[in-house]
């Protein structure tokens, strides 16, 4: 760096102490607790190496809940993909009323996750909730939104797809605002119809904001924990149990926090390698571009 | 095809979406309109086939949930947290984010995606190291560590968001402020902050709304004295059927103030998404 | 007021060397205009003598002090950047000021200052206003400002006039010229604009890829320029330049197409060496016995003519300020005196004297 500008780097000091305090620290001590048997509420640690890592991975709550975490992450993505490109292109042709839309379509992204939670409880609950109330009324017997096992897992897709399509929208929305008018026009006046200046015109020019919002979506999902807790709790039995609502009940429910830190380095490996495939995916796809 | 008839036709398409997204944007919104009408109504009104929808509304209960429950003491709970939350972490974030945006590129390229890495922890993975130190330390149900940790998830987005805007303000100000006699944090405070102030304002809403929302950590690191809107209304709401409008009540009043700052933040929606901000 | 000494200054970015040694002296209230093509390293060295890019070699002396390694605030100087560079956040009188308020120089004295430097630029009613409500012409007046208030021992400015329109260049360009009349202290000017450099050096030192070509007063550029480059850099219509040997009485010239040219006198390479013929447009005479070419196309400028002419296949210009009554297609003869006609080698490409 130039000399004259060297003391910058004390400028990096306050933020970066902060983040090795709070962040690197944790991270670390997380790993070191993830090789002791380790029970809380009895303050007796003992040393058992990978065994917490070999207990988690034979056994078929890990597994399950991994699956649970991989079809709630498709099912949602997907939804959201679809819905969320939609109402963008909605959004792209009305222009002027755009805003308004835009505004009331984003509630449900910026709204408290547990406040989301809770509003689609109420839609859902049985009996009293708003579609059972308006199913009852025409005599349908509604099927059990959150305590059937089916049934939870979509609710719980539906959910995170309520919360989260606003986002993609967003995103894609303002991507196509950045797309050249004049391109699109052409093509209309050349006399394309709408589905192919879509396909040859539109979605080759978002690629890469499809791919940064289905990348970010997906690893998201490995956080994904307020919703469910509220909505289902990981219920019923462990129909809807994430890999996060299970590290959450072994680590905050059982107690067994060095069997919790090793399922969590595991989620963060797991997420690693999500974030380094899809990265050579995208190198691939540009340097295929190049060429 | 003529050009006035393809026009034509381009009219009727766009009303045909209007009146879609109209559809959508009602349904879409009804567990929100179902959640005021519920807020605001008796339980008499609340539990019935078919929903009402025409009743008598009452402010009964979003009175009782904020001054009988204690709801206004969660307010001011999550209010110290977040502004605390805010006060740590936006100053180190812009000194960070505008050192930044001044070395050299190969330098940077490392730390912005050291950054964007950290973004993708497991919360949980966090959660539970605090945890269990906030034990030890007998923290939990403190202020600090709640605001620590929430710092600990702010601070990467915002160092994102603040360097977008750092990059913005061009290098030649630094330059010219260095030969009129400024030493780099001299360059900083006079000539670069002041320039800085909107970016720094939606970074700080940004980081206000993400901690106010924060459920996880507000969840197993506070207690009866810190408990936090999101924790409070979660605990409140998710049991008792039989307060469902009282729930209701304190769910539509904590989303009101979140309105707010959104409609303030439009412009930069876009923008603070894409750093990671809102769901963190 | 200083002189400013560059010796052997080198810098490279990464590994790649943008500046091989560039020596340079200055000497106290010189106006020395840096030129060069785009990238050959002007601004560069500027951002050398200023501090803001580190020296990789060399020295850099300002009066007799060494400042190679200093910051920029310790060494005196000001700097006026081709983007004005003024802080968007001050009024035209803080802006001016602020160097000296960095200084810790007490208000009362700050205004006058200020003042005293609004008058010479003639910003005196500005002052109060914010740069965004100045035009282009104002902002590069402050920008000056803020650099002469302080009095420092050099001036900087790296093409401050490229963001104008042509006619407002062309004043300022007098005006900067007044203003260093007026106040006597050294300048460094960089500019890619020749005539720029023409009109407001006493010194040019002409750059390429990174080597100092020639430094010298705009007079001695023009009239006996070191090299090719220089010749053809200076000078607008730029010089001929024709490939060829002299003939055997040191009289003539003869190109390797096989275009004969006689000077009437002899020159000063001797018989038959292979030389480079370099002839700026405005030397070209008409004569009826001299060389034979053909006109390709006439450009009145109303000034001059603009005359391009075909010699055996090569391209020539010419340029003269009668009106010659030139059709395009016809042929007339070309004269050349032996001292106007400059001679390079073609290995080195340096002039033969
Ligand atoms: N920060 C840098 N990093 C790497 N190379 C650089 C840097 N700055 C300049 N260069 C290179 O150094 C050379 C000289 O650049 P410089 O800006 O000094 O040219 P210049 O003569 O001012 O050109 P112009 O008339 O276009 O402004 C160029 O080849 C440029 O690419
Ligand atoms: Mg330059």
């Amino acid at each position: 760096m130039v000399r004259w500008q060297r003391g910058l780097w004390l400028f990096f000091l306050p933020s970066f102490g902060l983040l090795a305090v709070v962040l690197l620290w944790p991270l670390g001590y997380a790993i070191y607790l993830s090789f002791f048997d380790y029970y809380l509420g009895s303050d007796v640690r003992s040393f058992v190496g990978l065994g917490n890592y070999a207990d988690l991975l034979t056994e078929g709550r890990l597994w399950n809940s991994m699956w649970t975490t991989i079809l709630i992450a498709f099912g949602s993505v997907a939804l959201e993909f679809i819905v969320g490109f939609a109402l963008a292109l909605a959004l792209y042709r009305l222009h002027q009323s755009a805003k308004v839309f835009s505004v009331l379509l984003f509630l449900p992204h910026i709204v408290t996750p547990v406040v989301a939670a809770l509003f689609l409880k109420w839609m859902l609950a049985s009996n009293w909730g708003f579609i059972d109330a308006t199913l009852l009324t025409f005599d349908i017997v509604p099927p059990d939104w959150l305590g059937d096992p089916i049934w939870a897992k979509i609710s719980v897709i539906l959910a995170d797809a309520w919360v989260f399509t606003p986002l993609v929208m967003m995103v894609l929305y303002a991507a196509l605002q950045g797309l050249d008018t004049s391109v699109v026009e052409a093509a209309q006046i050349d006399g394309a119809n709408n589905w192919r200046v879509l396909r040859h015109i539109i979605v080759p020019a978002l690629i890469p904001a499809i791919i940064f919002t289905i990348s970010v979506r997906l690893m998201d999902v490995f956080r994904f924990f307020d919703i469910i807790y509220v909505l289902t709790g990981g219920g019923p039995g462990t129909a809807t149990e994430t890999i996060t609502i299970y590290t959450y009940q072994l680590g905050f429910r059982m107690l067994e926090v060095g069997k919790a830190s090793a399922l969590g380095v595991i989620t963060l490996i797991v997420v690693a390698s999500l974030l380094l495939t899809i990265n050579r995916v995208l190198n691939s796809i540009y340097r295929g571009g190049d060429q | 095809m003529s050009v006035a008839s393809i026009q034509r036709k381009r009219r009727r398409e766009t009303y045909l979406v209007f009146i879609a997204l109209c559809a959508f944007t009602f349904v879409n919104l009804m567990p929100l309109i179902w959640a005021v009408l519920t807020s605001l109504k008796d339980p008499k009104d609340a539990f019935t086939i078919p929903p009402t929808i025409i009743f008598e509304p009452t402010l009964k209960y979003h009175w009782e949930v904020w001054f009988e429950n204690d709801f206004v003491r969660y307010l001011k709970n999550s209010l110290i947290i977040s502004a605390g939350t805010v006060c740590i972490s936006i100053p180190a974030g812009s000194l960070a984010a505008y050192a930044l945006s001044r070395i050299p590129r190969r330098n940077a390229g490392p730390i912005l995606s050291a950054l964007f890495t950290i973004r993708m922890f497991p919360h949980m993975l966090l959660a539970i190291p605090f945890f269990v130190m906030g034990t030890f330390l007998d923290l939990i149900d403190s202020y600090l560590l709640l605001i620590l940790a929430l710092v600990a998830i702010n601070q990467p987005f915002t160092i994102w968001l603040m360097h977008g805007f750092f990059l913005e303000i061009p290098r030649d100000l630094d330059e010219a402020a260095a030969i009129d006699g400024c030493s780099s944090w001299q360059a900083f405070r006079i000539v670069i902050l002041p320039l800085a102030r909107p970016g720094m304002t939606v970074a700080a809403l940004f980081s206000l709304l993400l901690s106010y929302n924060e459920f996880l950590f507000a969840l197993v690191l506070t207690g009866t004295n810190t408990k936090t809107l999101p924790v409070a209304i979660a605990s409140f709401g998710g049991e008792d059927i039989t307060a469902w409008s009282l729930s209701a009540a304190g769910a539509i009043g904590i989303m009101l103030p979140i309105v707010l700052v959104m409609l303030a933040l439009q412009r930069h929606l876009v923008r603070g998404l894409t750093a990671g901000a809102v769901k963190g | 007021m200083a002189s400013l000494t560059i010796q052997h200054a080198t810098k490279s970015f990464g590994g790649l060397e943008v500046l091989h040694g560039v020596d340079i002296q200055i000497a106290d209230g010189e106006f020395v205009v840096l030129v060069g093509p785009s990238g050959c390293g002007k601004s560069t060295l500027l951002r050398l003598i200023a501090g803001l890019e580190d020296i990789t070699q060399g020295e850099i002396l300002i009066g007799d002090r060494e400042v190679s390694h200093l910051h920029p605030k310790d060494r005196d100087i000001a700097m006026v950047f081709q983007s004005y560079a003024l802080y968007p956040h001050m009024t035209v009188e803080e802006n001016m000021g602020f160097s000296l308020r960095m200084r810790d120089v007490n208000l009362s004295e700050r205004k006058d200052k200020v003042r005293a430097s609004a008058e010479i630029l003639g910003l005196t009613n500005l002052l109060g206003r914010y740069p965004r409500q100045l035009s282009g012409g104002q902002r590069q007046r402050v920008a000056m400002g803020r650099a002469i208030v302080r009095d420092p021992k050099v001036f900087l400015f790296d093409e401050p006039l490229s963001n104008l329109d042509a006619k407002l260049r062309v004043q300022m360009r007098s005006e900067i010229r007044e203003l260093h009349k007026k106040l006597g202290t050294t300048i460094v000017y960089v500019t890619h604009d020749q005539i720029e450099a023409m009109t407001m050096a006493d010194t040019i030192v002409v750059m390429r890829d990174g080597y100092v070509e020639q430094i010298g007063s705009p007079l001695d550029l023009y009239d006996r320029p070191a090299n090719i480059f220089v010749g053809s850099f200076i000078g607008s219509p730029a010089m001929n330049m024709l490939e060829g040997r002299i003939g055997g009485d040191r009289q003539s010239f003869v190109s390797n197409r096989g275009t004969q040219i006689a000077f009437g006198a002899p020159v000063s390479p001797e018989a038959d060496r292979k030389v480079i013929l370099g002839i700026r447009p405005e030397d070209i005479g008409v004569s009826e016995t001299g060389t034979p070419a053909m006109v390709r196309q006439v450009e009145p400028t109303g000034a001059d003519l603009h005359v391009n002419l075909d010699l055996d296949g090569d391209g020539f210009t010419a340029l003269f300020h009668e009106r010659l009554p030139l059709e395009e297609g016809q042929n007339m003869g070309l004269k050349v005196l032996a001292d106007q006609a400059h001679f390079f080698d073609p290995d080195s490409g340096k002039r033969i004297e």
